[in-house]
């Protein structure tokens, strides 16, 4: 990528120039990121790197990776496994709603676009306790809405099979935040569907079907699976909400962190805690790492 | 001209405050981050003018409807006036003892209140292997079980609570019992207080349940099998059994501590729920208590010392709020004796009783006729459970069943 | 085919809005009950301003956002700004790097921040800003970002040269104000961040607002779900009035001109 590229330029003169040029050509252009550079380095990669440290020391402060291993095996796995799921049908529940939603968001404009622009910035970043309550008095046993259904449809929510406290019910409160996520960032690609591609599928004879199948899908697939990768590290990582909406009948790992590190029942565990943490954040960067990739793949077209 | 009367009257004001300045630095000869105990640190008196001195008070994790918490803070605040400081009050015993190793000097918590199973970890978590704690012997030191204090004075136990069930008091059928639970009537509704593996009262609960199915304290089994037949049945609720929960409808029936019971009732009553508690007549189990520890790098050393003088003593009194004539306008003025405002105050550990704890000193408050009646307002009545026994767990115990549930719990 | 706003896109875009606002009144007709669940009241709105304690800690919040947003306007502006001018070929580079705290946990960044933090550093609630720009950052540079794509930069910094104004000038006077209202998005943004938020605040001992309140409201459910309708209705509507500036600006300066 882009790194490699630069640090691939001074072997290349080092090798074959053979003019006066000086040995190592040092490329100044990126002093400007110097600021930045020593910002989240400072404040961003070196309390990870005490972290990381953490979790490769035991109790007794030997150099260890046996709190790595045990994320695989018995009760950690279950909660990864369960994170797993959780973030993956959320993911695709969001990504096809989001995009449904932003489909029609981006046709509106003046007033309602800007009133369900803003809506999705702040409830993009809605989670935690505040989160779950609005939810449960809404759709909660005694909720508004579902005193509503049942007084004016007649149709009990909690007649069947529905739970808000069961993991589709904390899939629905994800949605809260994860459609909005995905309304922001699919937008800009769905607004750069070219009107001229459009009239190009209509001159050559195509059918509005055949306009779906071999323009509209080809172009938007990438932008679509690059958006459905960071609604997956958004609702993997996502601490807070988890916590409030299940009590540990769902395993998660955020869960099991927050014992190891702030519960009253474990001692000394915060170092597995860490580990536990740290592995979160090593899936979560394969799947922004996979994310750009594929952004790579839609940039060019 | 004008530099000089500055300077005069500046001079001048110094002069008439170096009295008081040097009577302070004369009576803070003692170093109250080393005192063991009271009597040899000058007594209640000087206890109480160290820490009005410093003025403020740095706790932790503490709830104010935990154990009638709320009340100790405002009695012990309005009494001497010590500003009292509560980081987060949501936080776990981990979190405490990790503030005593890694937050910075002034705000490291004075006074922690940890859970037994954590006894260990504070014991020789300081950066030399060593305790966290600086060894104190409170005035009622002798009344405190032997099991629950350690002989140096680093550690010792403060409260703990019976499970007892709460309910709201819409349920068509009102439980009285744990075995209740499973009746199909209460179908998603049953809640739990937690993860056993995270919070203590969810791991002692799982300990009721075990007794009242036949079980011991060595082997949780039964309790599990318990709760695992709730989910299975569909009873049991994925919501925690907390006050945001139970003040939005569910869960509806859950097991508590006997001590959050008031402050259950109270939300109960804001929000127009009337919420019963009752104990179980198939289980009379405690919990371990809950264990004090002195910050041996307190930034309040002596404030420290006199709030856990404040909460394990046994004096009748009243509250701050309650002190009636003379008493509470001597100590608006700030003219009441430090030794005797002590006195006519409630102590900590009446205070506990009151809000539906037991405190730790019980026994000798019994025979010694100090223990306040316990309130009879709080709980349902169920006869057949007063005439259980009160059981309680050792920390080994606790420990056997934490490790045979952190390899359950994920089968739930 | 023109993309006409069809009665398929107002069914959607009337099911997503009751989805989303169902929720927000739910809890706003939770926290106007009065005492006992009997009939409505607004006082559990007032109720947090006259606890003891409300002015310190808003004013604690108040200066570690103005500070937050201070540290925004002088690293993240000209950072985004030189991405697209001179240092083009680390705009990937840079997205990765802003993108990351998406991936870190706040609580991990807290644990780690006790520990590798200096203890002066420590010492003073501003150590908050410097993390709140941390984890402001990817909305700050998405925003920036978007909006410095749709305005032509190179053309505005020639002329802006070419009229003999150095880099800074440039900078304040041509640049900033082209992308007024992505910058004022990016900073209402990291106002609302500092003033809300709660978990890095409290696991480093820090008294803001957020934690002031959690513990002030600790026995009046009707009174903390008041304060989290507050933060997240009033970000909406400050959101959509910044939104609006624009458009309200013009409309007063059309008046102004028919007068």
């Amino acid at each position: 990528m882009v790194i490699a590229d630069e640090l691939a330029a001074p072997t290349r003169l080092m090798g074959g120039s053979g003019s006066s040029r000086p040995k190592f050509k040092f490329d100044k252009s990126i002093l400007g990121l110097l600021p930045l550079f020593l910002f989240l380095g400072y404040f961003l990669l070196y309390p990870i790197a005490s972290i990381i440290s953490a979790s490769i020391h035991d109790n007794k402060h030997h150099l260890t990776f046996v709190l790595y291993k045990n994320l695989f095996t018995g009760n950690y796995r279950e909660a990864f496994i369960g994170s797993f799921k959780l973030a993956f049908y959320s993911m695709i529940v969001s990504g096809i709603l989001g995009a449904l939603i932003c489909w029609s968001v981006v046709k509106t404009s003046g007033v309602v676009r800007t009133i369900t622009s803003s809506a999705a910035g702040v409830l993009a970043n809605t989670g935690g306790v505040p989160l779950a309550f609005m939810f449960i008095a809404a759709f909660g046993q005694e909720g508004l809405i579902t005193k509503l259904l049942l007084k004016v449809f007649h149709w009990d929510l909690y007649g069947g099979s529905f739970d808000l406290y069961n993991f589709w019910g904390i899939l629905l409160v994800y949605c809260f935040f994860q459609i909005p996520l995905m309304v922001i960032i699919f937008t800009p690609a769905l607004e750069n569907l070219r009107v001229e591609w459009i009239e190009a599928n209509e001159s050559l004879g195509g059918s509005k079907l055949q306009y779906f199948r071999h323009v509209l899908i080809p172009v938007l697939l990438p932008s679509f699976f690059s958006a459905c990768l960071l609604l997956f590290a958004s609702a993997f990582s996502a601490f807070a909400t988890a916590a409030a909406m299940s009590n540990g009948s769902i395993p998660l790992a955020p869960l099991f962190i927050g014992n190891l590190v702030n519960g009253n029942v474990i001692p000394d565990q915060a170092n597995q805690g860490d580990a536990m943490a740290m592995g979160m954040i090593i899936v979560s960067l394969f799947v922004i790492a996979a994310y750009l990739l594929l952004l790579r793949v839609t940039r060019k077209r | 001209m004008r530099k000089q009367f500055v300077f005069g009257v500046v001079a001048a004001i110094s002069v008439a405050l170096l009295p008081a300045v040097s009577a302070q630095s004369a009576s803070a000869d003692t170093n109250w981050a080393t005192c063991t105990d009271i009597a040899s640190c000058g007594g209640m008196g000087a206890l109480v003018k160290a820490a009005q001195a410093e003025g403020s008070l740095n706790i932790t994790t503490v709830l104010r409807n935990w154990a009638d918490y709320g009340d100790a803070i405002d009695s012990y605040q309005a009494a001497f006036g010590i500003h009292i400081n509560d980081d987060n009050p949501d936080g776990g015993s981990s979190y405490e003892i990790k503030s005593i190793q890694t937050a910075p000097a002034p705000s490291q918590p004075d006074v922690v209140d940890i859970g037994a199973s954590h006894i260990q970890q504070a014991m020789t978590g300081s950066t030399t292997g060593g305790s966290l704690f600086a060894p104190y012997k409170v005035v009622t030191w002798n009344d405190i079980p032997s099991l629950w204090k350690d002989s140096a004075g680093y550690w010792f136990g403060n409260y703990s609570g019976q499970i007892v069930i709460g309910y709201d008091a819409k349920l068509k059928v009102h439980p009285t019992k744990i075995k209740d639970f499973t009746n199909p009537a209460f179908k998603k509704v049953v809640g739990i207080a937690g993860d056993p593996t995270g919070a203590q009262e969810a791991l002692i609960s799982v300990m009721a349940a075990t007794v009242a199915n036949g079980g011991t304290f060595n082997n949780v089994q039964k309790g599990f099998d318990f709760y695992h037949g709730l989910k299975k049945s569909g009873n049991l609720s994925g919501a925690t059994a907390d006050s945001t929960h139970i003040a939005t409808g569910n869960p509806k029936l859950w097991l508590d501590y006997s001590f959050n019971a008031l402050g259950t009732e109270q939300l109960g009553a804001q929000i127009g729920k009337t919420i019963n508690y009752v104990k179980p007549s198939d289980a009379a189990v405690m919990g371990t208590p809950y264990i004090f520890g002195i910050n041996a790098t307190a930034p309040h050393p002596a404030a420290a010392r006199l709030w856990v003088e404040f909460l394990m003593s046994e004096n009748k009194g009243h509250l701050a709020k309650d002190l009636a004539g003379d008493e509470a306008s001597m100590v608006t003025a700030g003219t009441l004796d430090g030794g005797k405002l002590f006195n006519s105050l409630m102590g900590g550990q009446n205070i506990f009783q009151l809000g539906g704890a037991v405190p730790i000193n019980i026994a000798a408050m019994k025979a010694k006729k100090l223990l306040v009646p316990s309130p009879t307002t709080i709980f349902q009545s169920n006869p057949a459970a007063d005439k259980l026994t009160l059981q309680q767990p050792t920390v080994a115990q606790q420990a056997t069943a934490t490790a045979l549930l952190t390899k359950l719990w994920p089968t739930l | 085919m023109k993309r006409q706003f069809t009665w398929l896109d107002k069914t959607i875009i009337a099911f997503a809005g009751f989805f989303f606002i169902a929720p927000l009144i739910a809890a706003a007709e939770y926290s106007a009950r009065g005492y006992g669940n009997k009939g409505h009241t607004l006082s559990n709105y007032s109720w947090i301003i006259h606890q003891l304690g409300f002015s310190p800690a808003l004013w604690t919040s108040l200066r570690i956002a103005a500070i937050t947003i201070l540290i925004v306007l002088v690293l993240m502006v000209p950072t985004v700004v030189y991405v697209h001018l001179g240092g083009r070929k680390y705009r990937r580079l840079v997205e990765i790097l802003c993108l990351l705290p998406i991936v870190i946990p706040v609580v991990s960044l807290a644990i780690g921040a006790q520990v590798a933090m200096p203890k002066s550093l420590q010492s003073t609630s501003y150590e908050l800003c410097f993390f709140y720009v941390v984890v402001a950052m990817p909305y700050v540079y998405r925003t920036l970002d978007i909006g410095l794509q749709s305005v032509s930069l190179s053309t505005l910094v020639e002329a802006s040269h070419s009229l003999g104004a150095n880099w800074i000038k440039t900078l304040l006077m041509v640049i900033i104000p082209a992308i007024r209202s992505s910058t004022t998005g990016a900073l209402f943004i990291t106002f609302a961040l500092s003033l809300g938020e709660y978990t890095l605040a409290v696991l480093l001992h820090f008294h803001t607002f957020p934690t002031w309140a959690t513990n002030a409201s600790q026995q009046n459910i009707y009174g903390s779900i008041a304060i989290s309708v507050t933060t997240l209705g009033g970000a909406w509507i400050l959101l959509i009035l910044v939104a609006f500036l624009p458009r309200i600006k013009s409309l007063f300066a059309r008046k102004e001109r028919v007068a």
